[in-house]
């Protein structure tokens, strides 16, 4: 469980989050969209501790971001741009990373997308050879490999192929019926679709709204998200959205 | 903790920069004395070489090694390890590097063809400059986040301690040449630390001699236990007061 109470940061004069409050439960799956410079980012490496807020708190699974390090034992995050150390190989960076969480047992491991995206097979690449596609891929099986309660993906889909990316839908799909917590950003809403069951809206800093998606489909009478997007924020946005 | 330092000392092992720090600095180190037959002037021509190249090398690399870091950095961040052990981990794993390429390429010769108090104090400014460089280093590139300005204000840094402060230095001591300034400009030579090291070292050597009047004065500081003591205090001073501010703003920063 993620809860954001008051949330505020600026960077200079800019307020990139104002106030925002949220709680995301075990078993959501939250698509969090909103347009460019709306701050989702910033929400995300807030959660992550990468960004010290100004003002307000967040707690995650009941520990509090700002005392100690233990509650990103919880996360698993997939960052928009993956990038590693050159000279690492993909089988030594999997090995670093088992190795630095000596609190996750072999058996616990979540090899699914290690296996379906075939990393075996490039693990005497080196990081820095391998294609963006495959640095998502390899990132991708990273975030879900310790098993964690919570996944964070920001814009998952941009890099893959249309195969890795129906794999990776699908594993979060299987994660939100397992109880996990997901939350998702993405400029493409119909990747969303599928596996989104709750929507927030950030617009400059602020939520817009947090709704289960079925009660907007009933609310706007659309199905697809983007429509459901563009009844629902003033039109130009939406154009900038979709 | 020692993973981390471990992860990153095995990356910067297996870069070739760090190797070829090591062969050009030992290239100097064991070559100077197989084609200089006085182990004197050898010791002379390494110490130039730990005063000028050492501290460039070394702050340019820390930098770039920094900047090039910064995405392992943030993956080291979304794991269950806190700010404190990432930052201390970059400058044990850069010190650790950087100390062992000095002390085998200059300072096993040293010990091997003219070991002397001289080559001692040589090697331990050498080690200590490593050290105070790395963390200056460190806390420019995690203070200034454009890449590009971080590399300028380095290059200027390391032109203000090799050389540009000396020339100041110079200009004060002919300016006020008439007054006792020799325990002003001994106390001012303490805020350099490649100065520090200079004299500490040319104390040592016969060289001193020729220093004239303000040379008695640094003679009688620096060869005394009491001069040595203050000396490589200020540059253990160098060391932490930098790497302590370094700490604390990369535990305060955005990343």
């Amino acid at each position: 469980m993620i809860k954001i109470e008051n949330l505020s940061k600026c960077y200079g004069n800019q307020a990139v989050l104002r106030s925002v409050s949220l709680e995301l439960h075990p078993g959501q799956s939250v698509a969090m969209i909103g347009p460019n410079g709306s701050g989702k980012s910033t929400l995300i490496k807030a959660i992550l501790g990468l960004v010290l807020p100004d003002s307000g708190a967040i707690t995650v699974n009941g520990r509090d971001t700002r005392h100690g390090h233990s509650y990103r034992k919880d996360i698993g995050y997939m960052p928009q741009i993956s990038r590693f150390p050159e000279h690492l190989r993909v089988a030594e960076l999997f090995a670093m990373m088992k190795k630095l969480r000596t609190d996750v047992t072999e058996a616990s491991y979540d090899e699914t997308l290690y296996q379906q995206f075939a990393i075996e097979q490039m693990r005497h690449k080196p990081l820095g050879s391998l294609s963006g596609g495959m640095r998502q891929q390899v990132s991708a099986a990273l975030a879900f490999l310790f098993n964690p309660s919570i996944i964070i993906l920001d814009e998952p889909t941009a890099a893959l192929d249309p195969v890795s990316n129906e794999r990776l839908k699908e594993k979060v799909k299987q994660s939100t019926r397992e109880g996990k917590l997901v939350l998702v950003t993405s400029h493409i809403l119909s990747d969303l679709d599928e596996i989104a069951r709750q929507v927030v809206y950030l617009m400059e800093g602020e939520v817009k709204f947090f709704e289960e998606i079925d009660a907007l489909r009933a609310k706007t009478s659309e199905t697809q998200l983007n429509k459901i997007i563009v009844r629902l924020i003033h039109p130009e946005y939406a154009h900038a959205e979709s | 903790m020692q993973k981390v330092s471990y992860y990153v000392l095995s990356d910067l092992i297996k870069n070739r920069f760090i190797l070829g720090y090591v062969l050009l600095l030992g290239a100097a180190g064991w070559g100077i004395f197989m084609i200089e037959s006085q182990p004197e002037k050898a010791l002379l021509v390494l110490m130039q070489i730990t005063l000028l190249a050492l501290p460039l090398i070394t702050m340019v690399f820390a930098t770039i090694y920094y900047y090039n870091s910064r995405e392992f950095i943030t993956l080291l961040l979304t794991q269950p390890i806190a700010r404190r052990t990432v930052i201390v981990s970059f400058f044990v794993g850069l010190s650790i590097a950087f100390v062992a390429g000095f002390l085998v390429s200059v300072g096993l010769p040293l010990l091997l063809f003219y070991p002397t108090a001289e080559s001692g104090f040589l090697i331990l400014s050498g080690v200590l400059l490593t050290l105070i460089f790395i963390a200056i280093a460190l806390y420019l590139s995690t203070q200034v986040e454009d890449k590009a300005r971080g590399m300028g204000v380095t290059l200027l840094l390391w032109a203000f301690f090799a050389f540009l402060y000396d020339g100041l230095l110079l200009f004060f001591m002919y300016q006020f040449g008439e007054y006792p300034i020799e325990n002003g400009v001994l106390a001012l030579s303490l805020l350099n630390p490649i100065d520090i090291a200079r004299i500490a070292i040319i104390m040592k050597t016969e060289a001193s001699a020729l220093l004239g009047l303000s040379g008695a004065v640094f003679r009688e500081f620096f060869g005394s236990s009491l001069g040595v003591m203050v000396s490589f205090s200020m540059l253990l001073l160098w060391v932490l007061v930098p790497y302590g501010l370094a700490h604390r703003r990369f535990l305060r920063k955005d990343l």
